[in-house]
């Protein structure tokens, strides 16, 4: 005879460590006494001693615990073969789910990697995921854009790049996060080219050609120029490269030559 | 018997002047006034917010303990200054001659000694206020020193707020003032000598961010170092050549000058 309460009691049996996805303050403090907490979310709001940032709020139940996990393995608070026990809130703002996962090295597909260990500031890593999300849920007066952002090792990109036409941002001082940045980055993205942003997020130019070799460069087939171009560049300098496609309309990040992330803008 | 009882207090009745009689209406009008001015003056602190302004503070959590609030402290003086201001204005009309000396010096004293009751409790209040405020922004740094500098602003205020109390009744406050001189220069020589370097980088980063001689992506030779500008900031620009990234102050790009390598 088993009742409810005992099949949860397997669910979190034997865990080597809990992972709470940005909990409140009251539900937090429940688990002192319990060891190996760690808090996984976009800000710190517990003071928790073990925690895990999310720069993008991952809609996806699967992709928001595969990124916790990522980032706890990658910060040495769990290893493989270790089973963690994940309690987050799923429909409402309060905990409502309980999940058991076993931790494993192929769960490490380098989306925490991209945004922790990238040249640029995470903190803008993440704001240009944000525009491009936007770019792509909204598009430029209804009609799909594309867009093509180049992160950091901005000095090496603009060497291999050349200007399409005069730099926008010439003597300016936008960066990233600023408010107006939305706007004009979809204004500009009409045009073709790529933009270049620096480690601290300022967008050094726009209309960029970028020109780096293509050899090696391992993306899916099908992806066109764009990504071809996104994607080389990422293998050439330290750079971090967010691309929105214009025919799926899909955000897409490249590092080290390699497609990375993909994420649907739809969903966020 | 009754008579004579009766002629007394007629006689005494008659024997006090009309003065002394006004003067006691006087006094009570006071009392009157006074109660109003207590409750004029607890509805004009709330209205302007000093009562969730000053929440938290040391100062209003002693006086808690105390089983008062510092607006009733306040409310209670302005009361108490109230009343013996018609006590002298009673004894004034009373025109009782012995005690002119004496309520001549205290009418002088009393304004001043109420105000500087008050600068003081004000001084406190702030004093406790500027040390949470300054607390709450240094939060984000761990550093056990940090704790330091609240607490320096504070005594900062409440020296200020002492200096002025004392000086409002009269008290001899030069030397205190010469200190308080000294220690603001103090600050002042040390925290130049100290961020010298900053601000002479941070004035020429002002001028490079202007101006922008070279920017993102230029080959620049700078100090001996040549390489490819990654970043400028207000303090300093970084230069990066194969993997080596060189942090260079501002002040040092202004004084040793730029090379622009072109052509590539």
């Amino acid at each position: 005879m088993t009742s409810l309460s005992d099949i949860l009691t397997d669910l979190v049996s034997d865990v080597d460590a809990v992972f709470l996805f940005s909990p409140n303050g009251s539900f937090y403090e429940r688990f002192t006494g319990v060891a190996d907490v760690a808090v996984i979310g976009a800000e710190n709001t517990v003071d928790a001693d073990t925690f895990v940032e999310l720069p993008i709020p991952f809609s996806d139940i699967q992709d928001r615990i595969k990124f916790g996990i990522e980032g706890a393995m990658d910060d040495g608070l769990v290893g493989e073969g270790d089973v963690v026990a994940c309690i987050g809130s799923l429909f409402s703002d309060d905990a409502d789910f309980a999940g058991r996962v076993r931790v494993d090295e192929t769960m490490r597909s380098g989306i925490y990697d991209l945004f922790t260990n990238s040249r640029a500031d995470p903190a803008v890593i993440s704001d240009v995921f944000e525009v491009a999300l936007e770019l792509g849920r909204k598009g430029q007066k209804g009609k799909p854009v594309g867009a093509l952002f180049v992160v950091g090792d901005a000095g090496k990109v603009m060497n291999k790049s050349r200007p399409l036409s005069y730099n926008p941002f010439e003597k300016s001082h936008v960066h990233v996060g600023d408010p107006i940045v939305n706007v004009m980055l979809k204004e500009f993205s009409r045009l073709d080219g790529a933009f270049v942003i620096s480690d601290s997020g300022k967008i050094v130019s726009a209309y960029r050609y970028l020109e780096p070799s293509a050899e090696g460069v391992d993306i899916p087939k099908g992806l066109g120029a764009r990504h071809m171009a996104g994607g080389a560049i990422t293998r050439d300098t330290n750079a971090t490269s967010i691309v929105l496609s214009e025919s799926d309309g899909l955000v897409r990040a490249f590092k080290g030559g390699k497609l990375i992330l993909e994420l649907d803008p739809e969903e966020y | 018997m009754f008579g004579s009882l009766q002629f007394a207090v007629d006689g005494f009745i008659r024997g006090v002047s009309v003065r002394v009689w006004l003067a006691l209406f006087i006094l009570a009008v006071g009392v009157l006034v006074a109660y109003g001015v207590m409750g004029i003056t607890s509805r004009l602190l709330d209205r302007v917010g000093v009562v969730e302004t000053i929440e938290g503070t040391t100062f209003e959590r002693t006086t808690n303990e105390f089983g008062t609030s510092t607006t009733r402290i306040l409310t209670q003086l302005s009361g108490v200054f109230t009343i013996l201001v018609s006590v002298f204005v009673a004894i004034t009309v009373a025109d009782l001659r012995f005690a002119d000396l004496f309520w001549g010096g205290i009418a002088v004293f009393l304004p001043q000694l109420f105000i500087a009751v008050v600068i003081l409790v004000a001084g406190v209040v702030i004093a406790d206020k500027v040390e949470l405020l300054v607390s709450e922004r240094l939060r984000g740094i761990k550093l056990p020193e940090i704790g330091l500098i609240p607490l320096l602003a504070k005594y900062s205020v409440l020296f200020v707020a002492i200096l002025i109390a004392l000086s409002q009744i009269g008290v001899a406050v030069l030397a205190l003032i010469v200190l308080l001189a000294a220690y603001a220069l103090a600050v002042i020589v040390f925290t130049a000598l100290a961020t010298h370097d900053l601000l002479a980088s941070g004035a020429a980063g002002v001028y490079l961010l202007l101006n922008q001689p070279y920017s993102i992506g230029d080959e620049v030779k700078v100090g001996g170092q040549q390489g490819i500008v990654q970043e400028v900031d207000l303090l300093v620009t970084r230069i990066e050549t194969n993997g080596e990234e060189h942090i260079i102050p501002n002040r040092t790009v202004l004084k040793d000058g730029i090379v622009r390598i072109q052509g590539h």
